[in-house]
């Protein structure tokens, strides 16, 4: 808290005075202008409009926006600056303005001045550029996770100063910047329209692209220059005069083209490297050693990448080793990154004096230039290893490591199926389609079918006195059309014969009894007593014995008198008939 | 007539193999748009292909496209309806257990007869049950229809029957229960205490999270998920079986 007391205060109490300009004032027609707007006030007071009112013929793409906080005043106190940077462009000569306009600054209206762009064909002081970042990136078309080194220029201060330890922003987004790594130099180069050389300041970092697509990255940063003259301090205090004026600039955006990595090819041991590495043969500590004793195995990974934010890759899990996670290079990221290599540690300990040598160790990278995967795997180092007692905390890890030894791999995306695989008519399952229960009542009406068959079949063999009548009514209408053909014909002999036969069959079930077999008597025994003694009687023994005298008889006798007792007959039959 | 026949015969088999080959040449195309880095256009054409001929194996394909463009919800939806068509497609189940590790998400909490469903295909169980019945049906039946000779192998084959088709009822219950299973697809998909868009949200669900269907009104859906019950938008939640 003291500290934070002890702080200069900020100062948000002078009156607000807005900065405006273009950067040149005078252009050529298509040529850029920076319209450039600072406050001395806080971003978070500023109510910065989406819009600027600039007339059509302008177009106008916005740049950077930023805010500074410098140590200045009598009694030293931060001042703020708020930047807001539009690149102009005008396709005609003539005189633009943007007119003057209001913004809400800490709750108070401020008017930003009206400015003027002038764009003639050929500028009365010869051909001006605006004051500008320069951004540069080595490579366009990257892969996710590739670090690629971002330059930032800064040309055309004859004596630049930084504000703050970032001295310049990367803005956008999908990609993250390695703050560790900024480094900067001063260099000569030449100027575009002056000639000669000019010192300009060179800030170098890591840009890591961490989403696919396109993405758009530029440079902003506040950018000062001490005012001409000598600086003379008397006493202890802040010279307003040595201020120097800090101007927001920024880079036109550079577009970037970034690829997911793909996921066939993957190997094991991938942690995200992507760069042109190699490995080092390993070092280990000792190649003698005994059970429980710690080993140190030690690997160095050179290339071209971020090597200061390579991640080490999983110890493996064995039985027989207990393999602490690899310890990261100590080292900052600057100097790894100028020594080429970083150094992975792990640590192994011997759980069994079986081992003749250290596991390897599966490593890999993805090398954009291949753009494939690469092998980095850690070999195996030959180790003789003595047999000794276990501490009993090594015990557990011992066991611990049987059973994750037996744990399933990491996951990790699988590639492509080949063939379509197992095919379905839909996702819906069968049992709730219409057509799966009208499918299942085809074999339930076989199966009735079949059974209806049966149960027919057997019927007549369970019920044989039905299928006896049954035989013995079809017989009776036979013989019945019989006798009634001899009647009609006037054969006596056969009509007697008929008749008896028809009364034979009619009998027979009841008894049962093959009708051959029947006699007279048989059929009597079948009709009332009152019929039986009665004419009814009488014409069935009639014809029974007309029957025997034209079957057995030497000269049967062709009686007539047969056929007339037809109507008693059919009687009969008829009687007969009815108690089948 | 018979030549009617015959040419409509052939003018249906060849609108078959030409359903069959626009299929396959669909998957072909998704495969090499997918290993080209278009992921876009792989995910429209297995979509395709899996709308025509739903298939494990274009499903799977489907679900590593949505996958690489950051849509876990849908890729989890594609691999679990991958599964749900064969549970021996060992890559699905991989790349289930990889999204599901990423992404930190739970899988859905089957009851005993919904694993069980799982173990087979599942239009397999339609299949077992119907046969199984009416093999028991067949072996108690045929033997008197027929006449034939009392054998225990007819009694055996009968009783397995039997079995089989009483086994296979829990199985069934489980893919009914199982195809009311959906997934989340849209990332921070409110779940509302009432199907309203005004309604007050009960929690904000993510992408590929699962949820058990219950019930529908207008275009909300009812979902229990693992910790709350609400309503979700009926285009942000994918059911596995998606005609409930």
């Amino acid at each position: 808290m003291s500290l934070m007391l002890s702080q200069p205060r900020i100062d948000v109490e002078s009156p607000v005075v807005p900065e405006v300009s273009f950067d040149p004032p005078v252009v050529r027609p298509g040529q850029e202008s920076i319209y450039r707007v600072a406050f001395n006030a806080l971003d978070e007071s500023i109510a910065w409009p989406d819009k600027i009112p600039a007339p059509p013929a302008l177009s106008v793409q916005p740049g950077g926006h930023a805010q500074m906080l410098s140590l200045g005043g009598p009694t030293p106190v931060f001042l703020p600056r708020t930047g807001f940077n539009y690149h102009v462009r005008a396709s005609g000569t003539g005189q633009f303005t943007i007119p003057a306009f209001t913004v809400n600054v800490y709750g108070k209206a401020v008017t930003v001045p009206a400015a003027q762009l002038l764009v003639e064909t050929t500028p009365t002081n010869g051909p001006a550029l605006p004051q500008q970042l320069g951004l540069e990136v080595a490579q366009a078309n990257l892969f996710v996770g590739q670090a690629v080194w971002v330059t930032v220029t800064c040309p055309g201060f004859p004596a630049p100063l930084l504000q703050g330890t970032t001295p310049v922003q990367l803005m956008g987004s999908g990609f993250i910047i390695d703050q560790s790594a900024f480094r900067q130099r001063h260099e000569a180069r030449p100027r575009f329209l002056t000639g000669g050389q000019g010192v300009v300041l060179v800030f170098e970092t890591f840009l890591t692209p961490i989403a696919s697509g396109k993405l758009t990255v530029f440079a902003q940063g506040f950018i000062g220059a001490r005012p001409p003259g000598p600086l003379i301090i008397t006493g202890p205090s802040f010279s307003s005069a040595a201020q120097p004026q800090y101007t927001l600039l920024d880079s036109d955006p550079l577009n970037l083209t970034v690829r997911p990595l793909p996921a066939e090819g993957r190997l094991p041991g991938f942690t995200g490297a992507v760069g042109a590495y190699g490995i080092d043969s390993p070092e280990i500590s000792t190649n003698q050693g005994r059970v429980g004793e710690p080993l140190k195995l030690t690997v160095r990974v050179r290339g071209e990448g971020d090597l200061a934010r390579l991640v080490a890759p999983p110890p493996p899990k064995t039985r027989e080793w207990q393999i602490l996670p690899a310890t990261p290079d100590n080292m900052p990221p600057q100097f790894i990154q100028l020594q080429g290599f970083t150094t992975l540690q792990f640590t192994l300990i011997p759980l069994s004096d079986h081992v003749r040598g250290t596991p390897p160790i599966p490593f890999s990278s993805f090398n954009p230039d291949r753009a494939a995967y690469e092998d980095l795997t850690i070999p195996s180092v030959p180790v003789t290893v003595q047999s000794g007692s276990i501490p009993a905390d090594l015990q557990v890890l011992l066991h611990a490591n049987a059973a994750d030894a037996d744990e399933e791999k990491e996951p990790v995306l699988s590639g492509l199926a080949a063939t379509p695989g197992l095919v379905a008519g839909s996702l819906v399952p069968l049992q709730r389609q219409i057509w799966y229960p009208l499918v299942q009542l085809a074999p339930g009406a076989a199966f009735l079918a079949l059974w209806g068959w049966d149960r027919r079949r057997r019927f007549p063999q369970e019920h044989s006195d039905i299928l006896l009548r049954k035989r013995a009514r079809r017989a009776l209408r036979r013989e019945w059309r019989a006798l009634q053909k001899a009647a009609r014909t006037g054969d006596s002999a056969r009509f007697a014969s008929a008749s008896v036969s028809a009364m034979r069959v009619a009998c027979a079930p009841h008894f049962p009894a093959e009708p051959r077999a029947l006699v007279g008597s048989d059929v009597l025994a079948l009709l009332p007593e009152t019929e039986r003694s009665g004419r009814t009687g009488q014409v069935v023994r009639r014809f029974f014995t007309a029957a025997d005298d034209s079957r057995f008889a030497p000269a049967p006798s062709q009686s007539l008198q047969i056929l007339e007792l037809k109507p008693e007959l059919e009687q009969v039959l008829h009687e007969l008939e009815a108690r089948l | 007539m018979k030549s009617t026949s015959i040419a409509f015969l052939v003018l249906l088999a060849r609108a078959a193999c030409w359903g069959a080959d626009s299929t396959a040449s669909l998957f072909q195309q998704g495969v090499e748009a997918y290993r080209a880095g278009d992921y876009v256009r792989a995910s429209t054409d297995f979509h395709k292909a899996a709308a025509r001929r739903p298939a494990s194996g274009t499903l799977q394909n489907f679900g590593n496209a949505q996958w690489q463009q950051g849509e876990t919800g849908r890729a989890i939806l594609a691999w679990e309806q991958a599964l749900w068509l064969d549970p021996f497609n060992r890559s699905a189940r991989g790349n289930l257990r990889f999204a599901r590790r990423t992404a930190q998400l739970d899988a859905p909490d089957l009851a005993w007869y919904e694993v069980v469903s799982s173990w087979l295909p599942v239009n397999s169980w339609a299949w077992i049950a119907g046969l199984s019945f009416w093999l028991a049906i067949a072996m108690t039946m045929l033997p008197s229809i027929f006449r034939w000779r009392k054998a225990a192998w007819q009694q055996a084959g009968a009783a397995l029957g039997l079995a089989i088709f009483l086994l296979s009822v829990p199985a069934h219950l489980g893919v009914d229960c199982r195809s009311r299973i959906g997934f989340v697809l849209q990332k921070e998909t409110s779940l509302r205490l009432t199907p309203t868009d005004e309604a007050q949200v009960i929690t904000r669900l993510p992408s590929g999270e699962p949820g058990r269907f219950e019930r529908m009104r207008g275009r909300f859906v009812l979902i229990r998920t693992g910790r709350s019950l609400g309503w979700v938008q009926q285009d942000e939640f994918g059911l596995t079986c998606p005609n409930n």
